[in-house]
């Protein structure tokens, strides 16, 4: 299941099991030389959705799945401090491919904390500290080069990002970044067009690539911050409520995309809106005051969720 | 009358008593700008474009306006300023290219990769050095570097190979820029930390979890967003360098020379005298009509010149603006 993605399989979604630590992880070239790995979103079918005013349309827009895909990232026994500031406590999850967990919980219950430490971005902070193990593909994070591990698990933030530059300089910054010499316009095109294709907005900057990326809406901006991560062929997708500042029309057409990428890779995303996890997370954690409460699958965690304090939270949110 | 004014004020009175305090300094700059004009007037109608060429020893030209009456004739007025120019030019552009390399190099350095405890003690540190005076620049430039340049860098043979051109004492062009680079790029080293400082924290954090290191971040994006800022404080420096009177007469060794490039390393070590300099050295000859005229000239011109650099500075900034970098 975890090809070499050199070979440009794409896997086939729902199949088989878990295939961990027998095959090597894959090993990254430059993102240049791949194939895209993942079709084209239907366009049309995001923007009927996010057209339509009718709730139950969109709460319907993940499919149930039989098995689970295999595990790409794990954390183990997972603590992070700010300095005496115990913010994830002993956590422990699986990261699958081909499917989205959505992590839940009140403000301040560390959700963030657990999502920047995959991307190795609490690094940043000096304060922080981290014990407990977190793997991608088997081995070790700490064991890779930081860049190269942000580089297959990419982040999009809470606030939309958008370096000040122009559309096109903003998505190819990646691929620029990663080639040992800078490759001409002309090459990076045709990998820019795809990468915002399959954010879903390439037909709303098609007629302008050099437009300033700070004047697009709030809602374009985020799925240019997106198609910026996509371009350099991620495996593992985390999202910061990448919603939160947006209107419910650019929400959807999120959302749409969220479970579109899914296919291809891990997604992880950390939402405040119990409907948004509902509507896009295969399987949902909900973390209170750093402590993780109950992971399972979605529909099993909202229709009857095992602990109290599940109970409280989404009753008091659906209720 | 006073009662009036212990009202509270209205927005328009305010508005009416700020805008006349502001419009008074233009008036100001204004003035002064027609004032020096005028004073220079006979030296750029005596000269005509030849002013600003090389023709003869300057120094000797000045001279002879020191001993000139109360009506010079039009040969007393005779200047071809352009070693000066050249030499204001030439200290002004050495100084701002190695000030803005150096102050961006440990800017980024301050920001993105000092500990902390560096960072605490280097920040003040440098505020408090853009706020020395320059004369102590000089002073060191002149009993320090001066001599040592004279004394241990420039050999007997060098000395001798051009002491019929122009003696070398080791007051400089070379000691001049040193100094001079010393002195402008605290200045350009903190607003080139505020610039950066200013940048959202979350481009930054964009970059890297796109998997680009610190560096890269720093230099793609963080620089590149703050380069309204960066152009600020080069223009500020360049201000600051090409008025720079006091230092530069001090340690440049006060010749009224044109260096030769094709001097080799020789070239830096030939004295020099700026046009601030030069208004500043001659300003006890003033009573003489020629020179107080030649000497309001060279004044016009720097004027003229620092309004250049604003101008140059924003026409630097305009393409800049479309993709809504901070400025």
């Amino acid at each position: 299941m975890i090809e070499p993605r050199e070979q440009a399989a794409p896997p086939a979604p729902g199949s088989s099991e878990p295939a961990n630590g027998t095959v090597p992880p894959p090993i990254r070239r430059i993102a240049l030389d791949r194939q895209p790995t993942v079709a084209l979103p239907p366009s049309q079918d995001a923007v009927a959705i996010a057209n339509t005013s009718d709730r139950s349309l969109a709460a319907a827009r993940r499919p149930a799945r039989g098995v689970a895909g295999p595990e790409r990232m794990r954390i183990e026994g997972l603590n992070v401090y700010y300095g005496n500031n115990h913010v994830v406590k002993n956590v422990s999850l699986p990261i699958r491919q081909g499917e989205v967990l959505a992590l839940i919980g009140p403000s301040g219950c560390g959700k963030t904390t657990l999502l920047r430490t995959l991307n190795r971005l609490t690094e940043l902070t000096s304060s922080a500290r981290r014990d407990g193990m977190i793997t991608l593909d088997g081995s070790d994070i700490d064991s890779l080069e930081v860049t190269e591990h942000r580089r297959r698990v990419s982040m999009v933030f809470q606030q939309p990002n958008p370096f000040p530059m122009s559309v096109f300089d903003n998505v190819a910054y990646a691929l620029r970044e990663q080639g040992a010499k800078r490759p001409k316009k002309k090459v990076l095109e045709p990998y820019v067009i795809e990468a915002l294709q399959r954010a879903g907005l390439y037909d709303e900057v098609s007629s302008n690539l050099d437009h300033p990326a700070l004047r697009l809406s709030g809602g374009q901006q985020q799925r240019l911050c997106i198609a910026r991560a996509l371009a350099a062929r991620p495996e593992v997708l985390l999202m910061d409520e990448p919603c939160s500042a947006l209107d419910p029309k650019s929400t959807n057409v999120i959302e749409e995309l969220i479970v579109e990428l899914r296919k291809d890779l891990a997604i992880v995303i950390v939402t405040h809106n119990l409907q948004q996890a509902y509507r896009v997370g295969d399987h949902v954690a909900f973390m209170y005051l750093g402590d993780l409460v109950e992971y399972g699958q979605t529909d099993a965690l909202f229709d009857n969720p095992k602990a109290a304090r599940t109970r409280d939270y989404i009753g008091g949110a659906f209720g | 009358m006073l009662d009036r004014l212990r009202e509270p004020w209205t927005d328009k009175r305010a508005g009416l008593l700020l805008g006349a305090l502001a419009c008074s300094v233009l008036a100001v700059i204004v003035f002064m700008l027609v004032f020096i004009a005028i004073k220079a007037w006979p030296s750029f109608a005596h000269n005509g474009l030849s002013w600003f060429s090389s023709k003869g020893v300057v120094d000797q030209q000045l001279d002879a306006m020191v001993n000139s009456g109360a009506n010079p004739s039009s040969a007393e007025y005779q200047l071809g300023a352009w070693p000066l120019i050249y030499a204001t030019l030439l200290t002004t552009c050495f100084a701002t290219i190695f000030g803005l390399i150096f102050s961006l190099l440990s800017a980024i350095f301050i920001v993105e990769f000092a500990p902390l405890w560096i960072r605490r003690v280097i920040v003040p540190v440098v505020r408090l050095l853009a706020a020395v005076p320059s004369v102590i620049y000089g002073l060191i430039g002149i009993l320090v570097l001066a001599p040592f340049i004279g004394n241990s860098v420039i050999s007997a043979d060098q000395k001798s190979s051009v002491q019929f051109v122009i003696p070398l004492s080791g007051t400089s062009l070379g000691v001049a820029i040193a100094v001079l680079t010393v002195m402008i790029t605290p200045i350009m080293i903190a607003i080139t930390v505020d610039g950066l400082h200013s940048i959202p924290r979350s481009w930054k954090e964009g970059a890297l979890a796109l998997g680009v290191n610190r560096w890269r971040a720093m230099w793609t994006v963080t620089v590149r967003a703050a380069r309204p800022a960066i152009i600020a404080g080069a223009v500020l420096a360049t201000a600051r360098a090409l008025g720079e009177a006091i230092m530069i007469s001090m340690v440049a060794g006060s010749k009224g020379f044109s260096p030769n490039p094709l001097d080799g390393l020789l070239f830096f070590f030939e004295p020099v005298r700026t046009l601030a300099a030069t208004v500043v050295e001659d300003a006890e000859s003033i009573n003489a009509p020629a020179m107080q005229a030649s000497l309001y000239a060279m004044a016009f011109v720097l004027l003229i010149g620092a309004f250049f650099l604003s101008l140059g500075s924003w026409i630097a900034k305009q393409p800049l603006k479309k993709y809504g970098t901070r400025s």
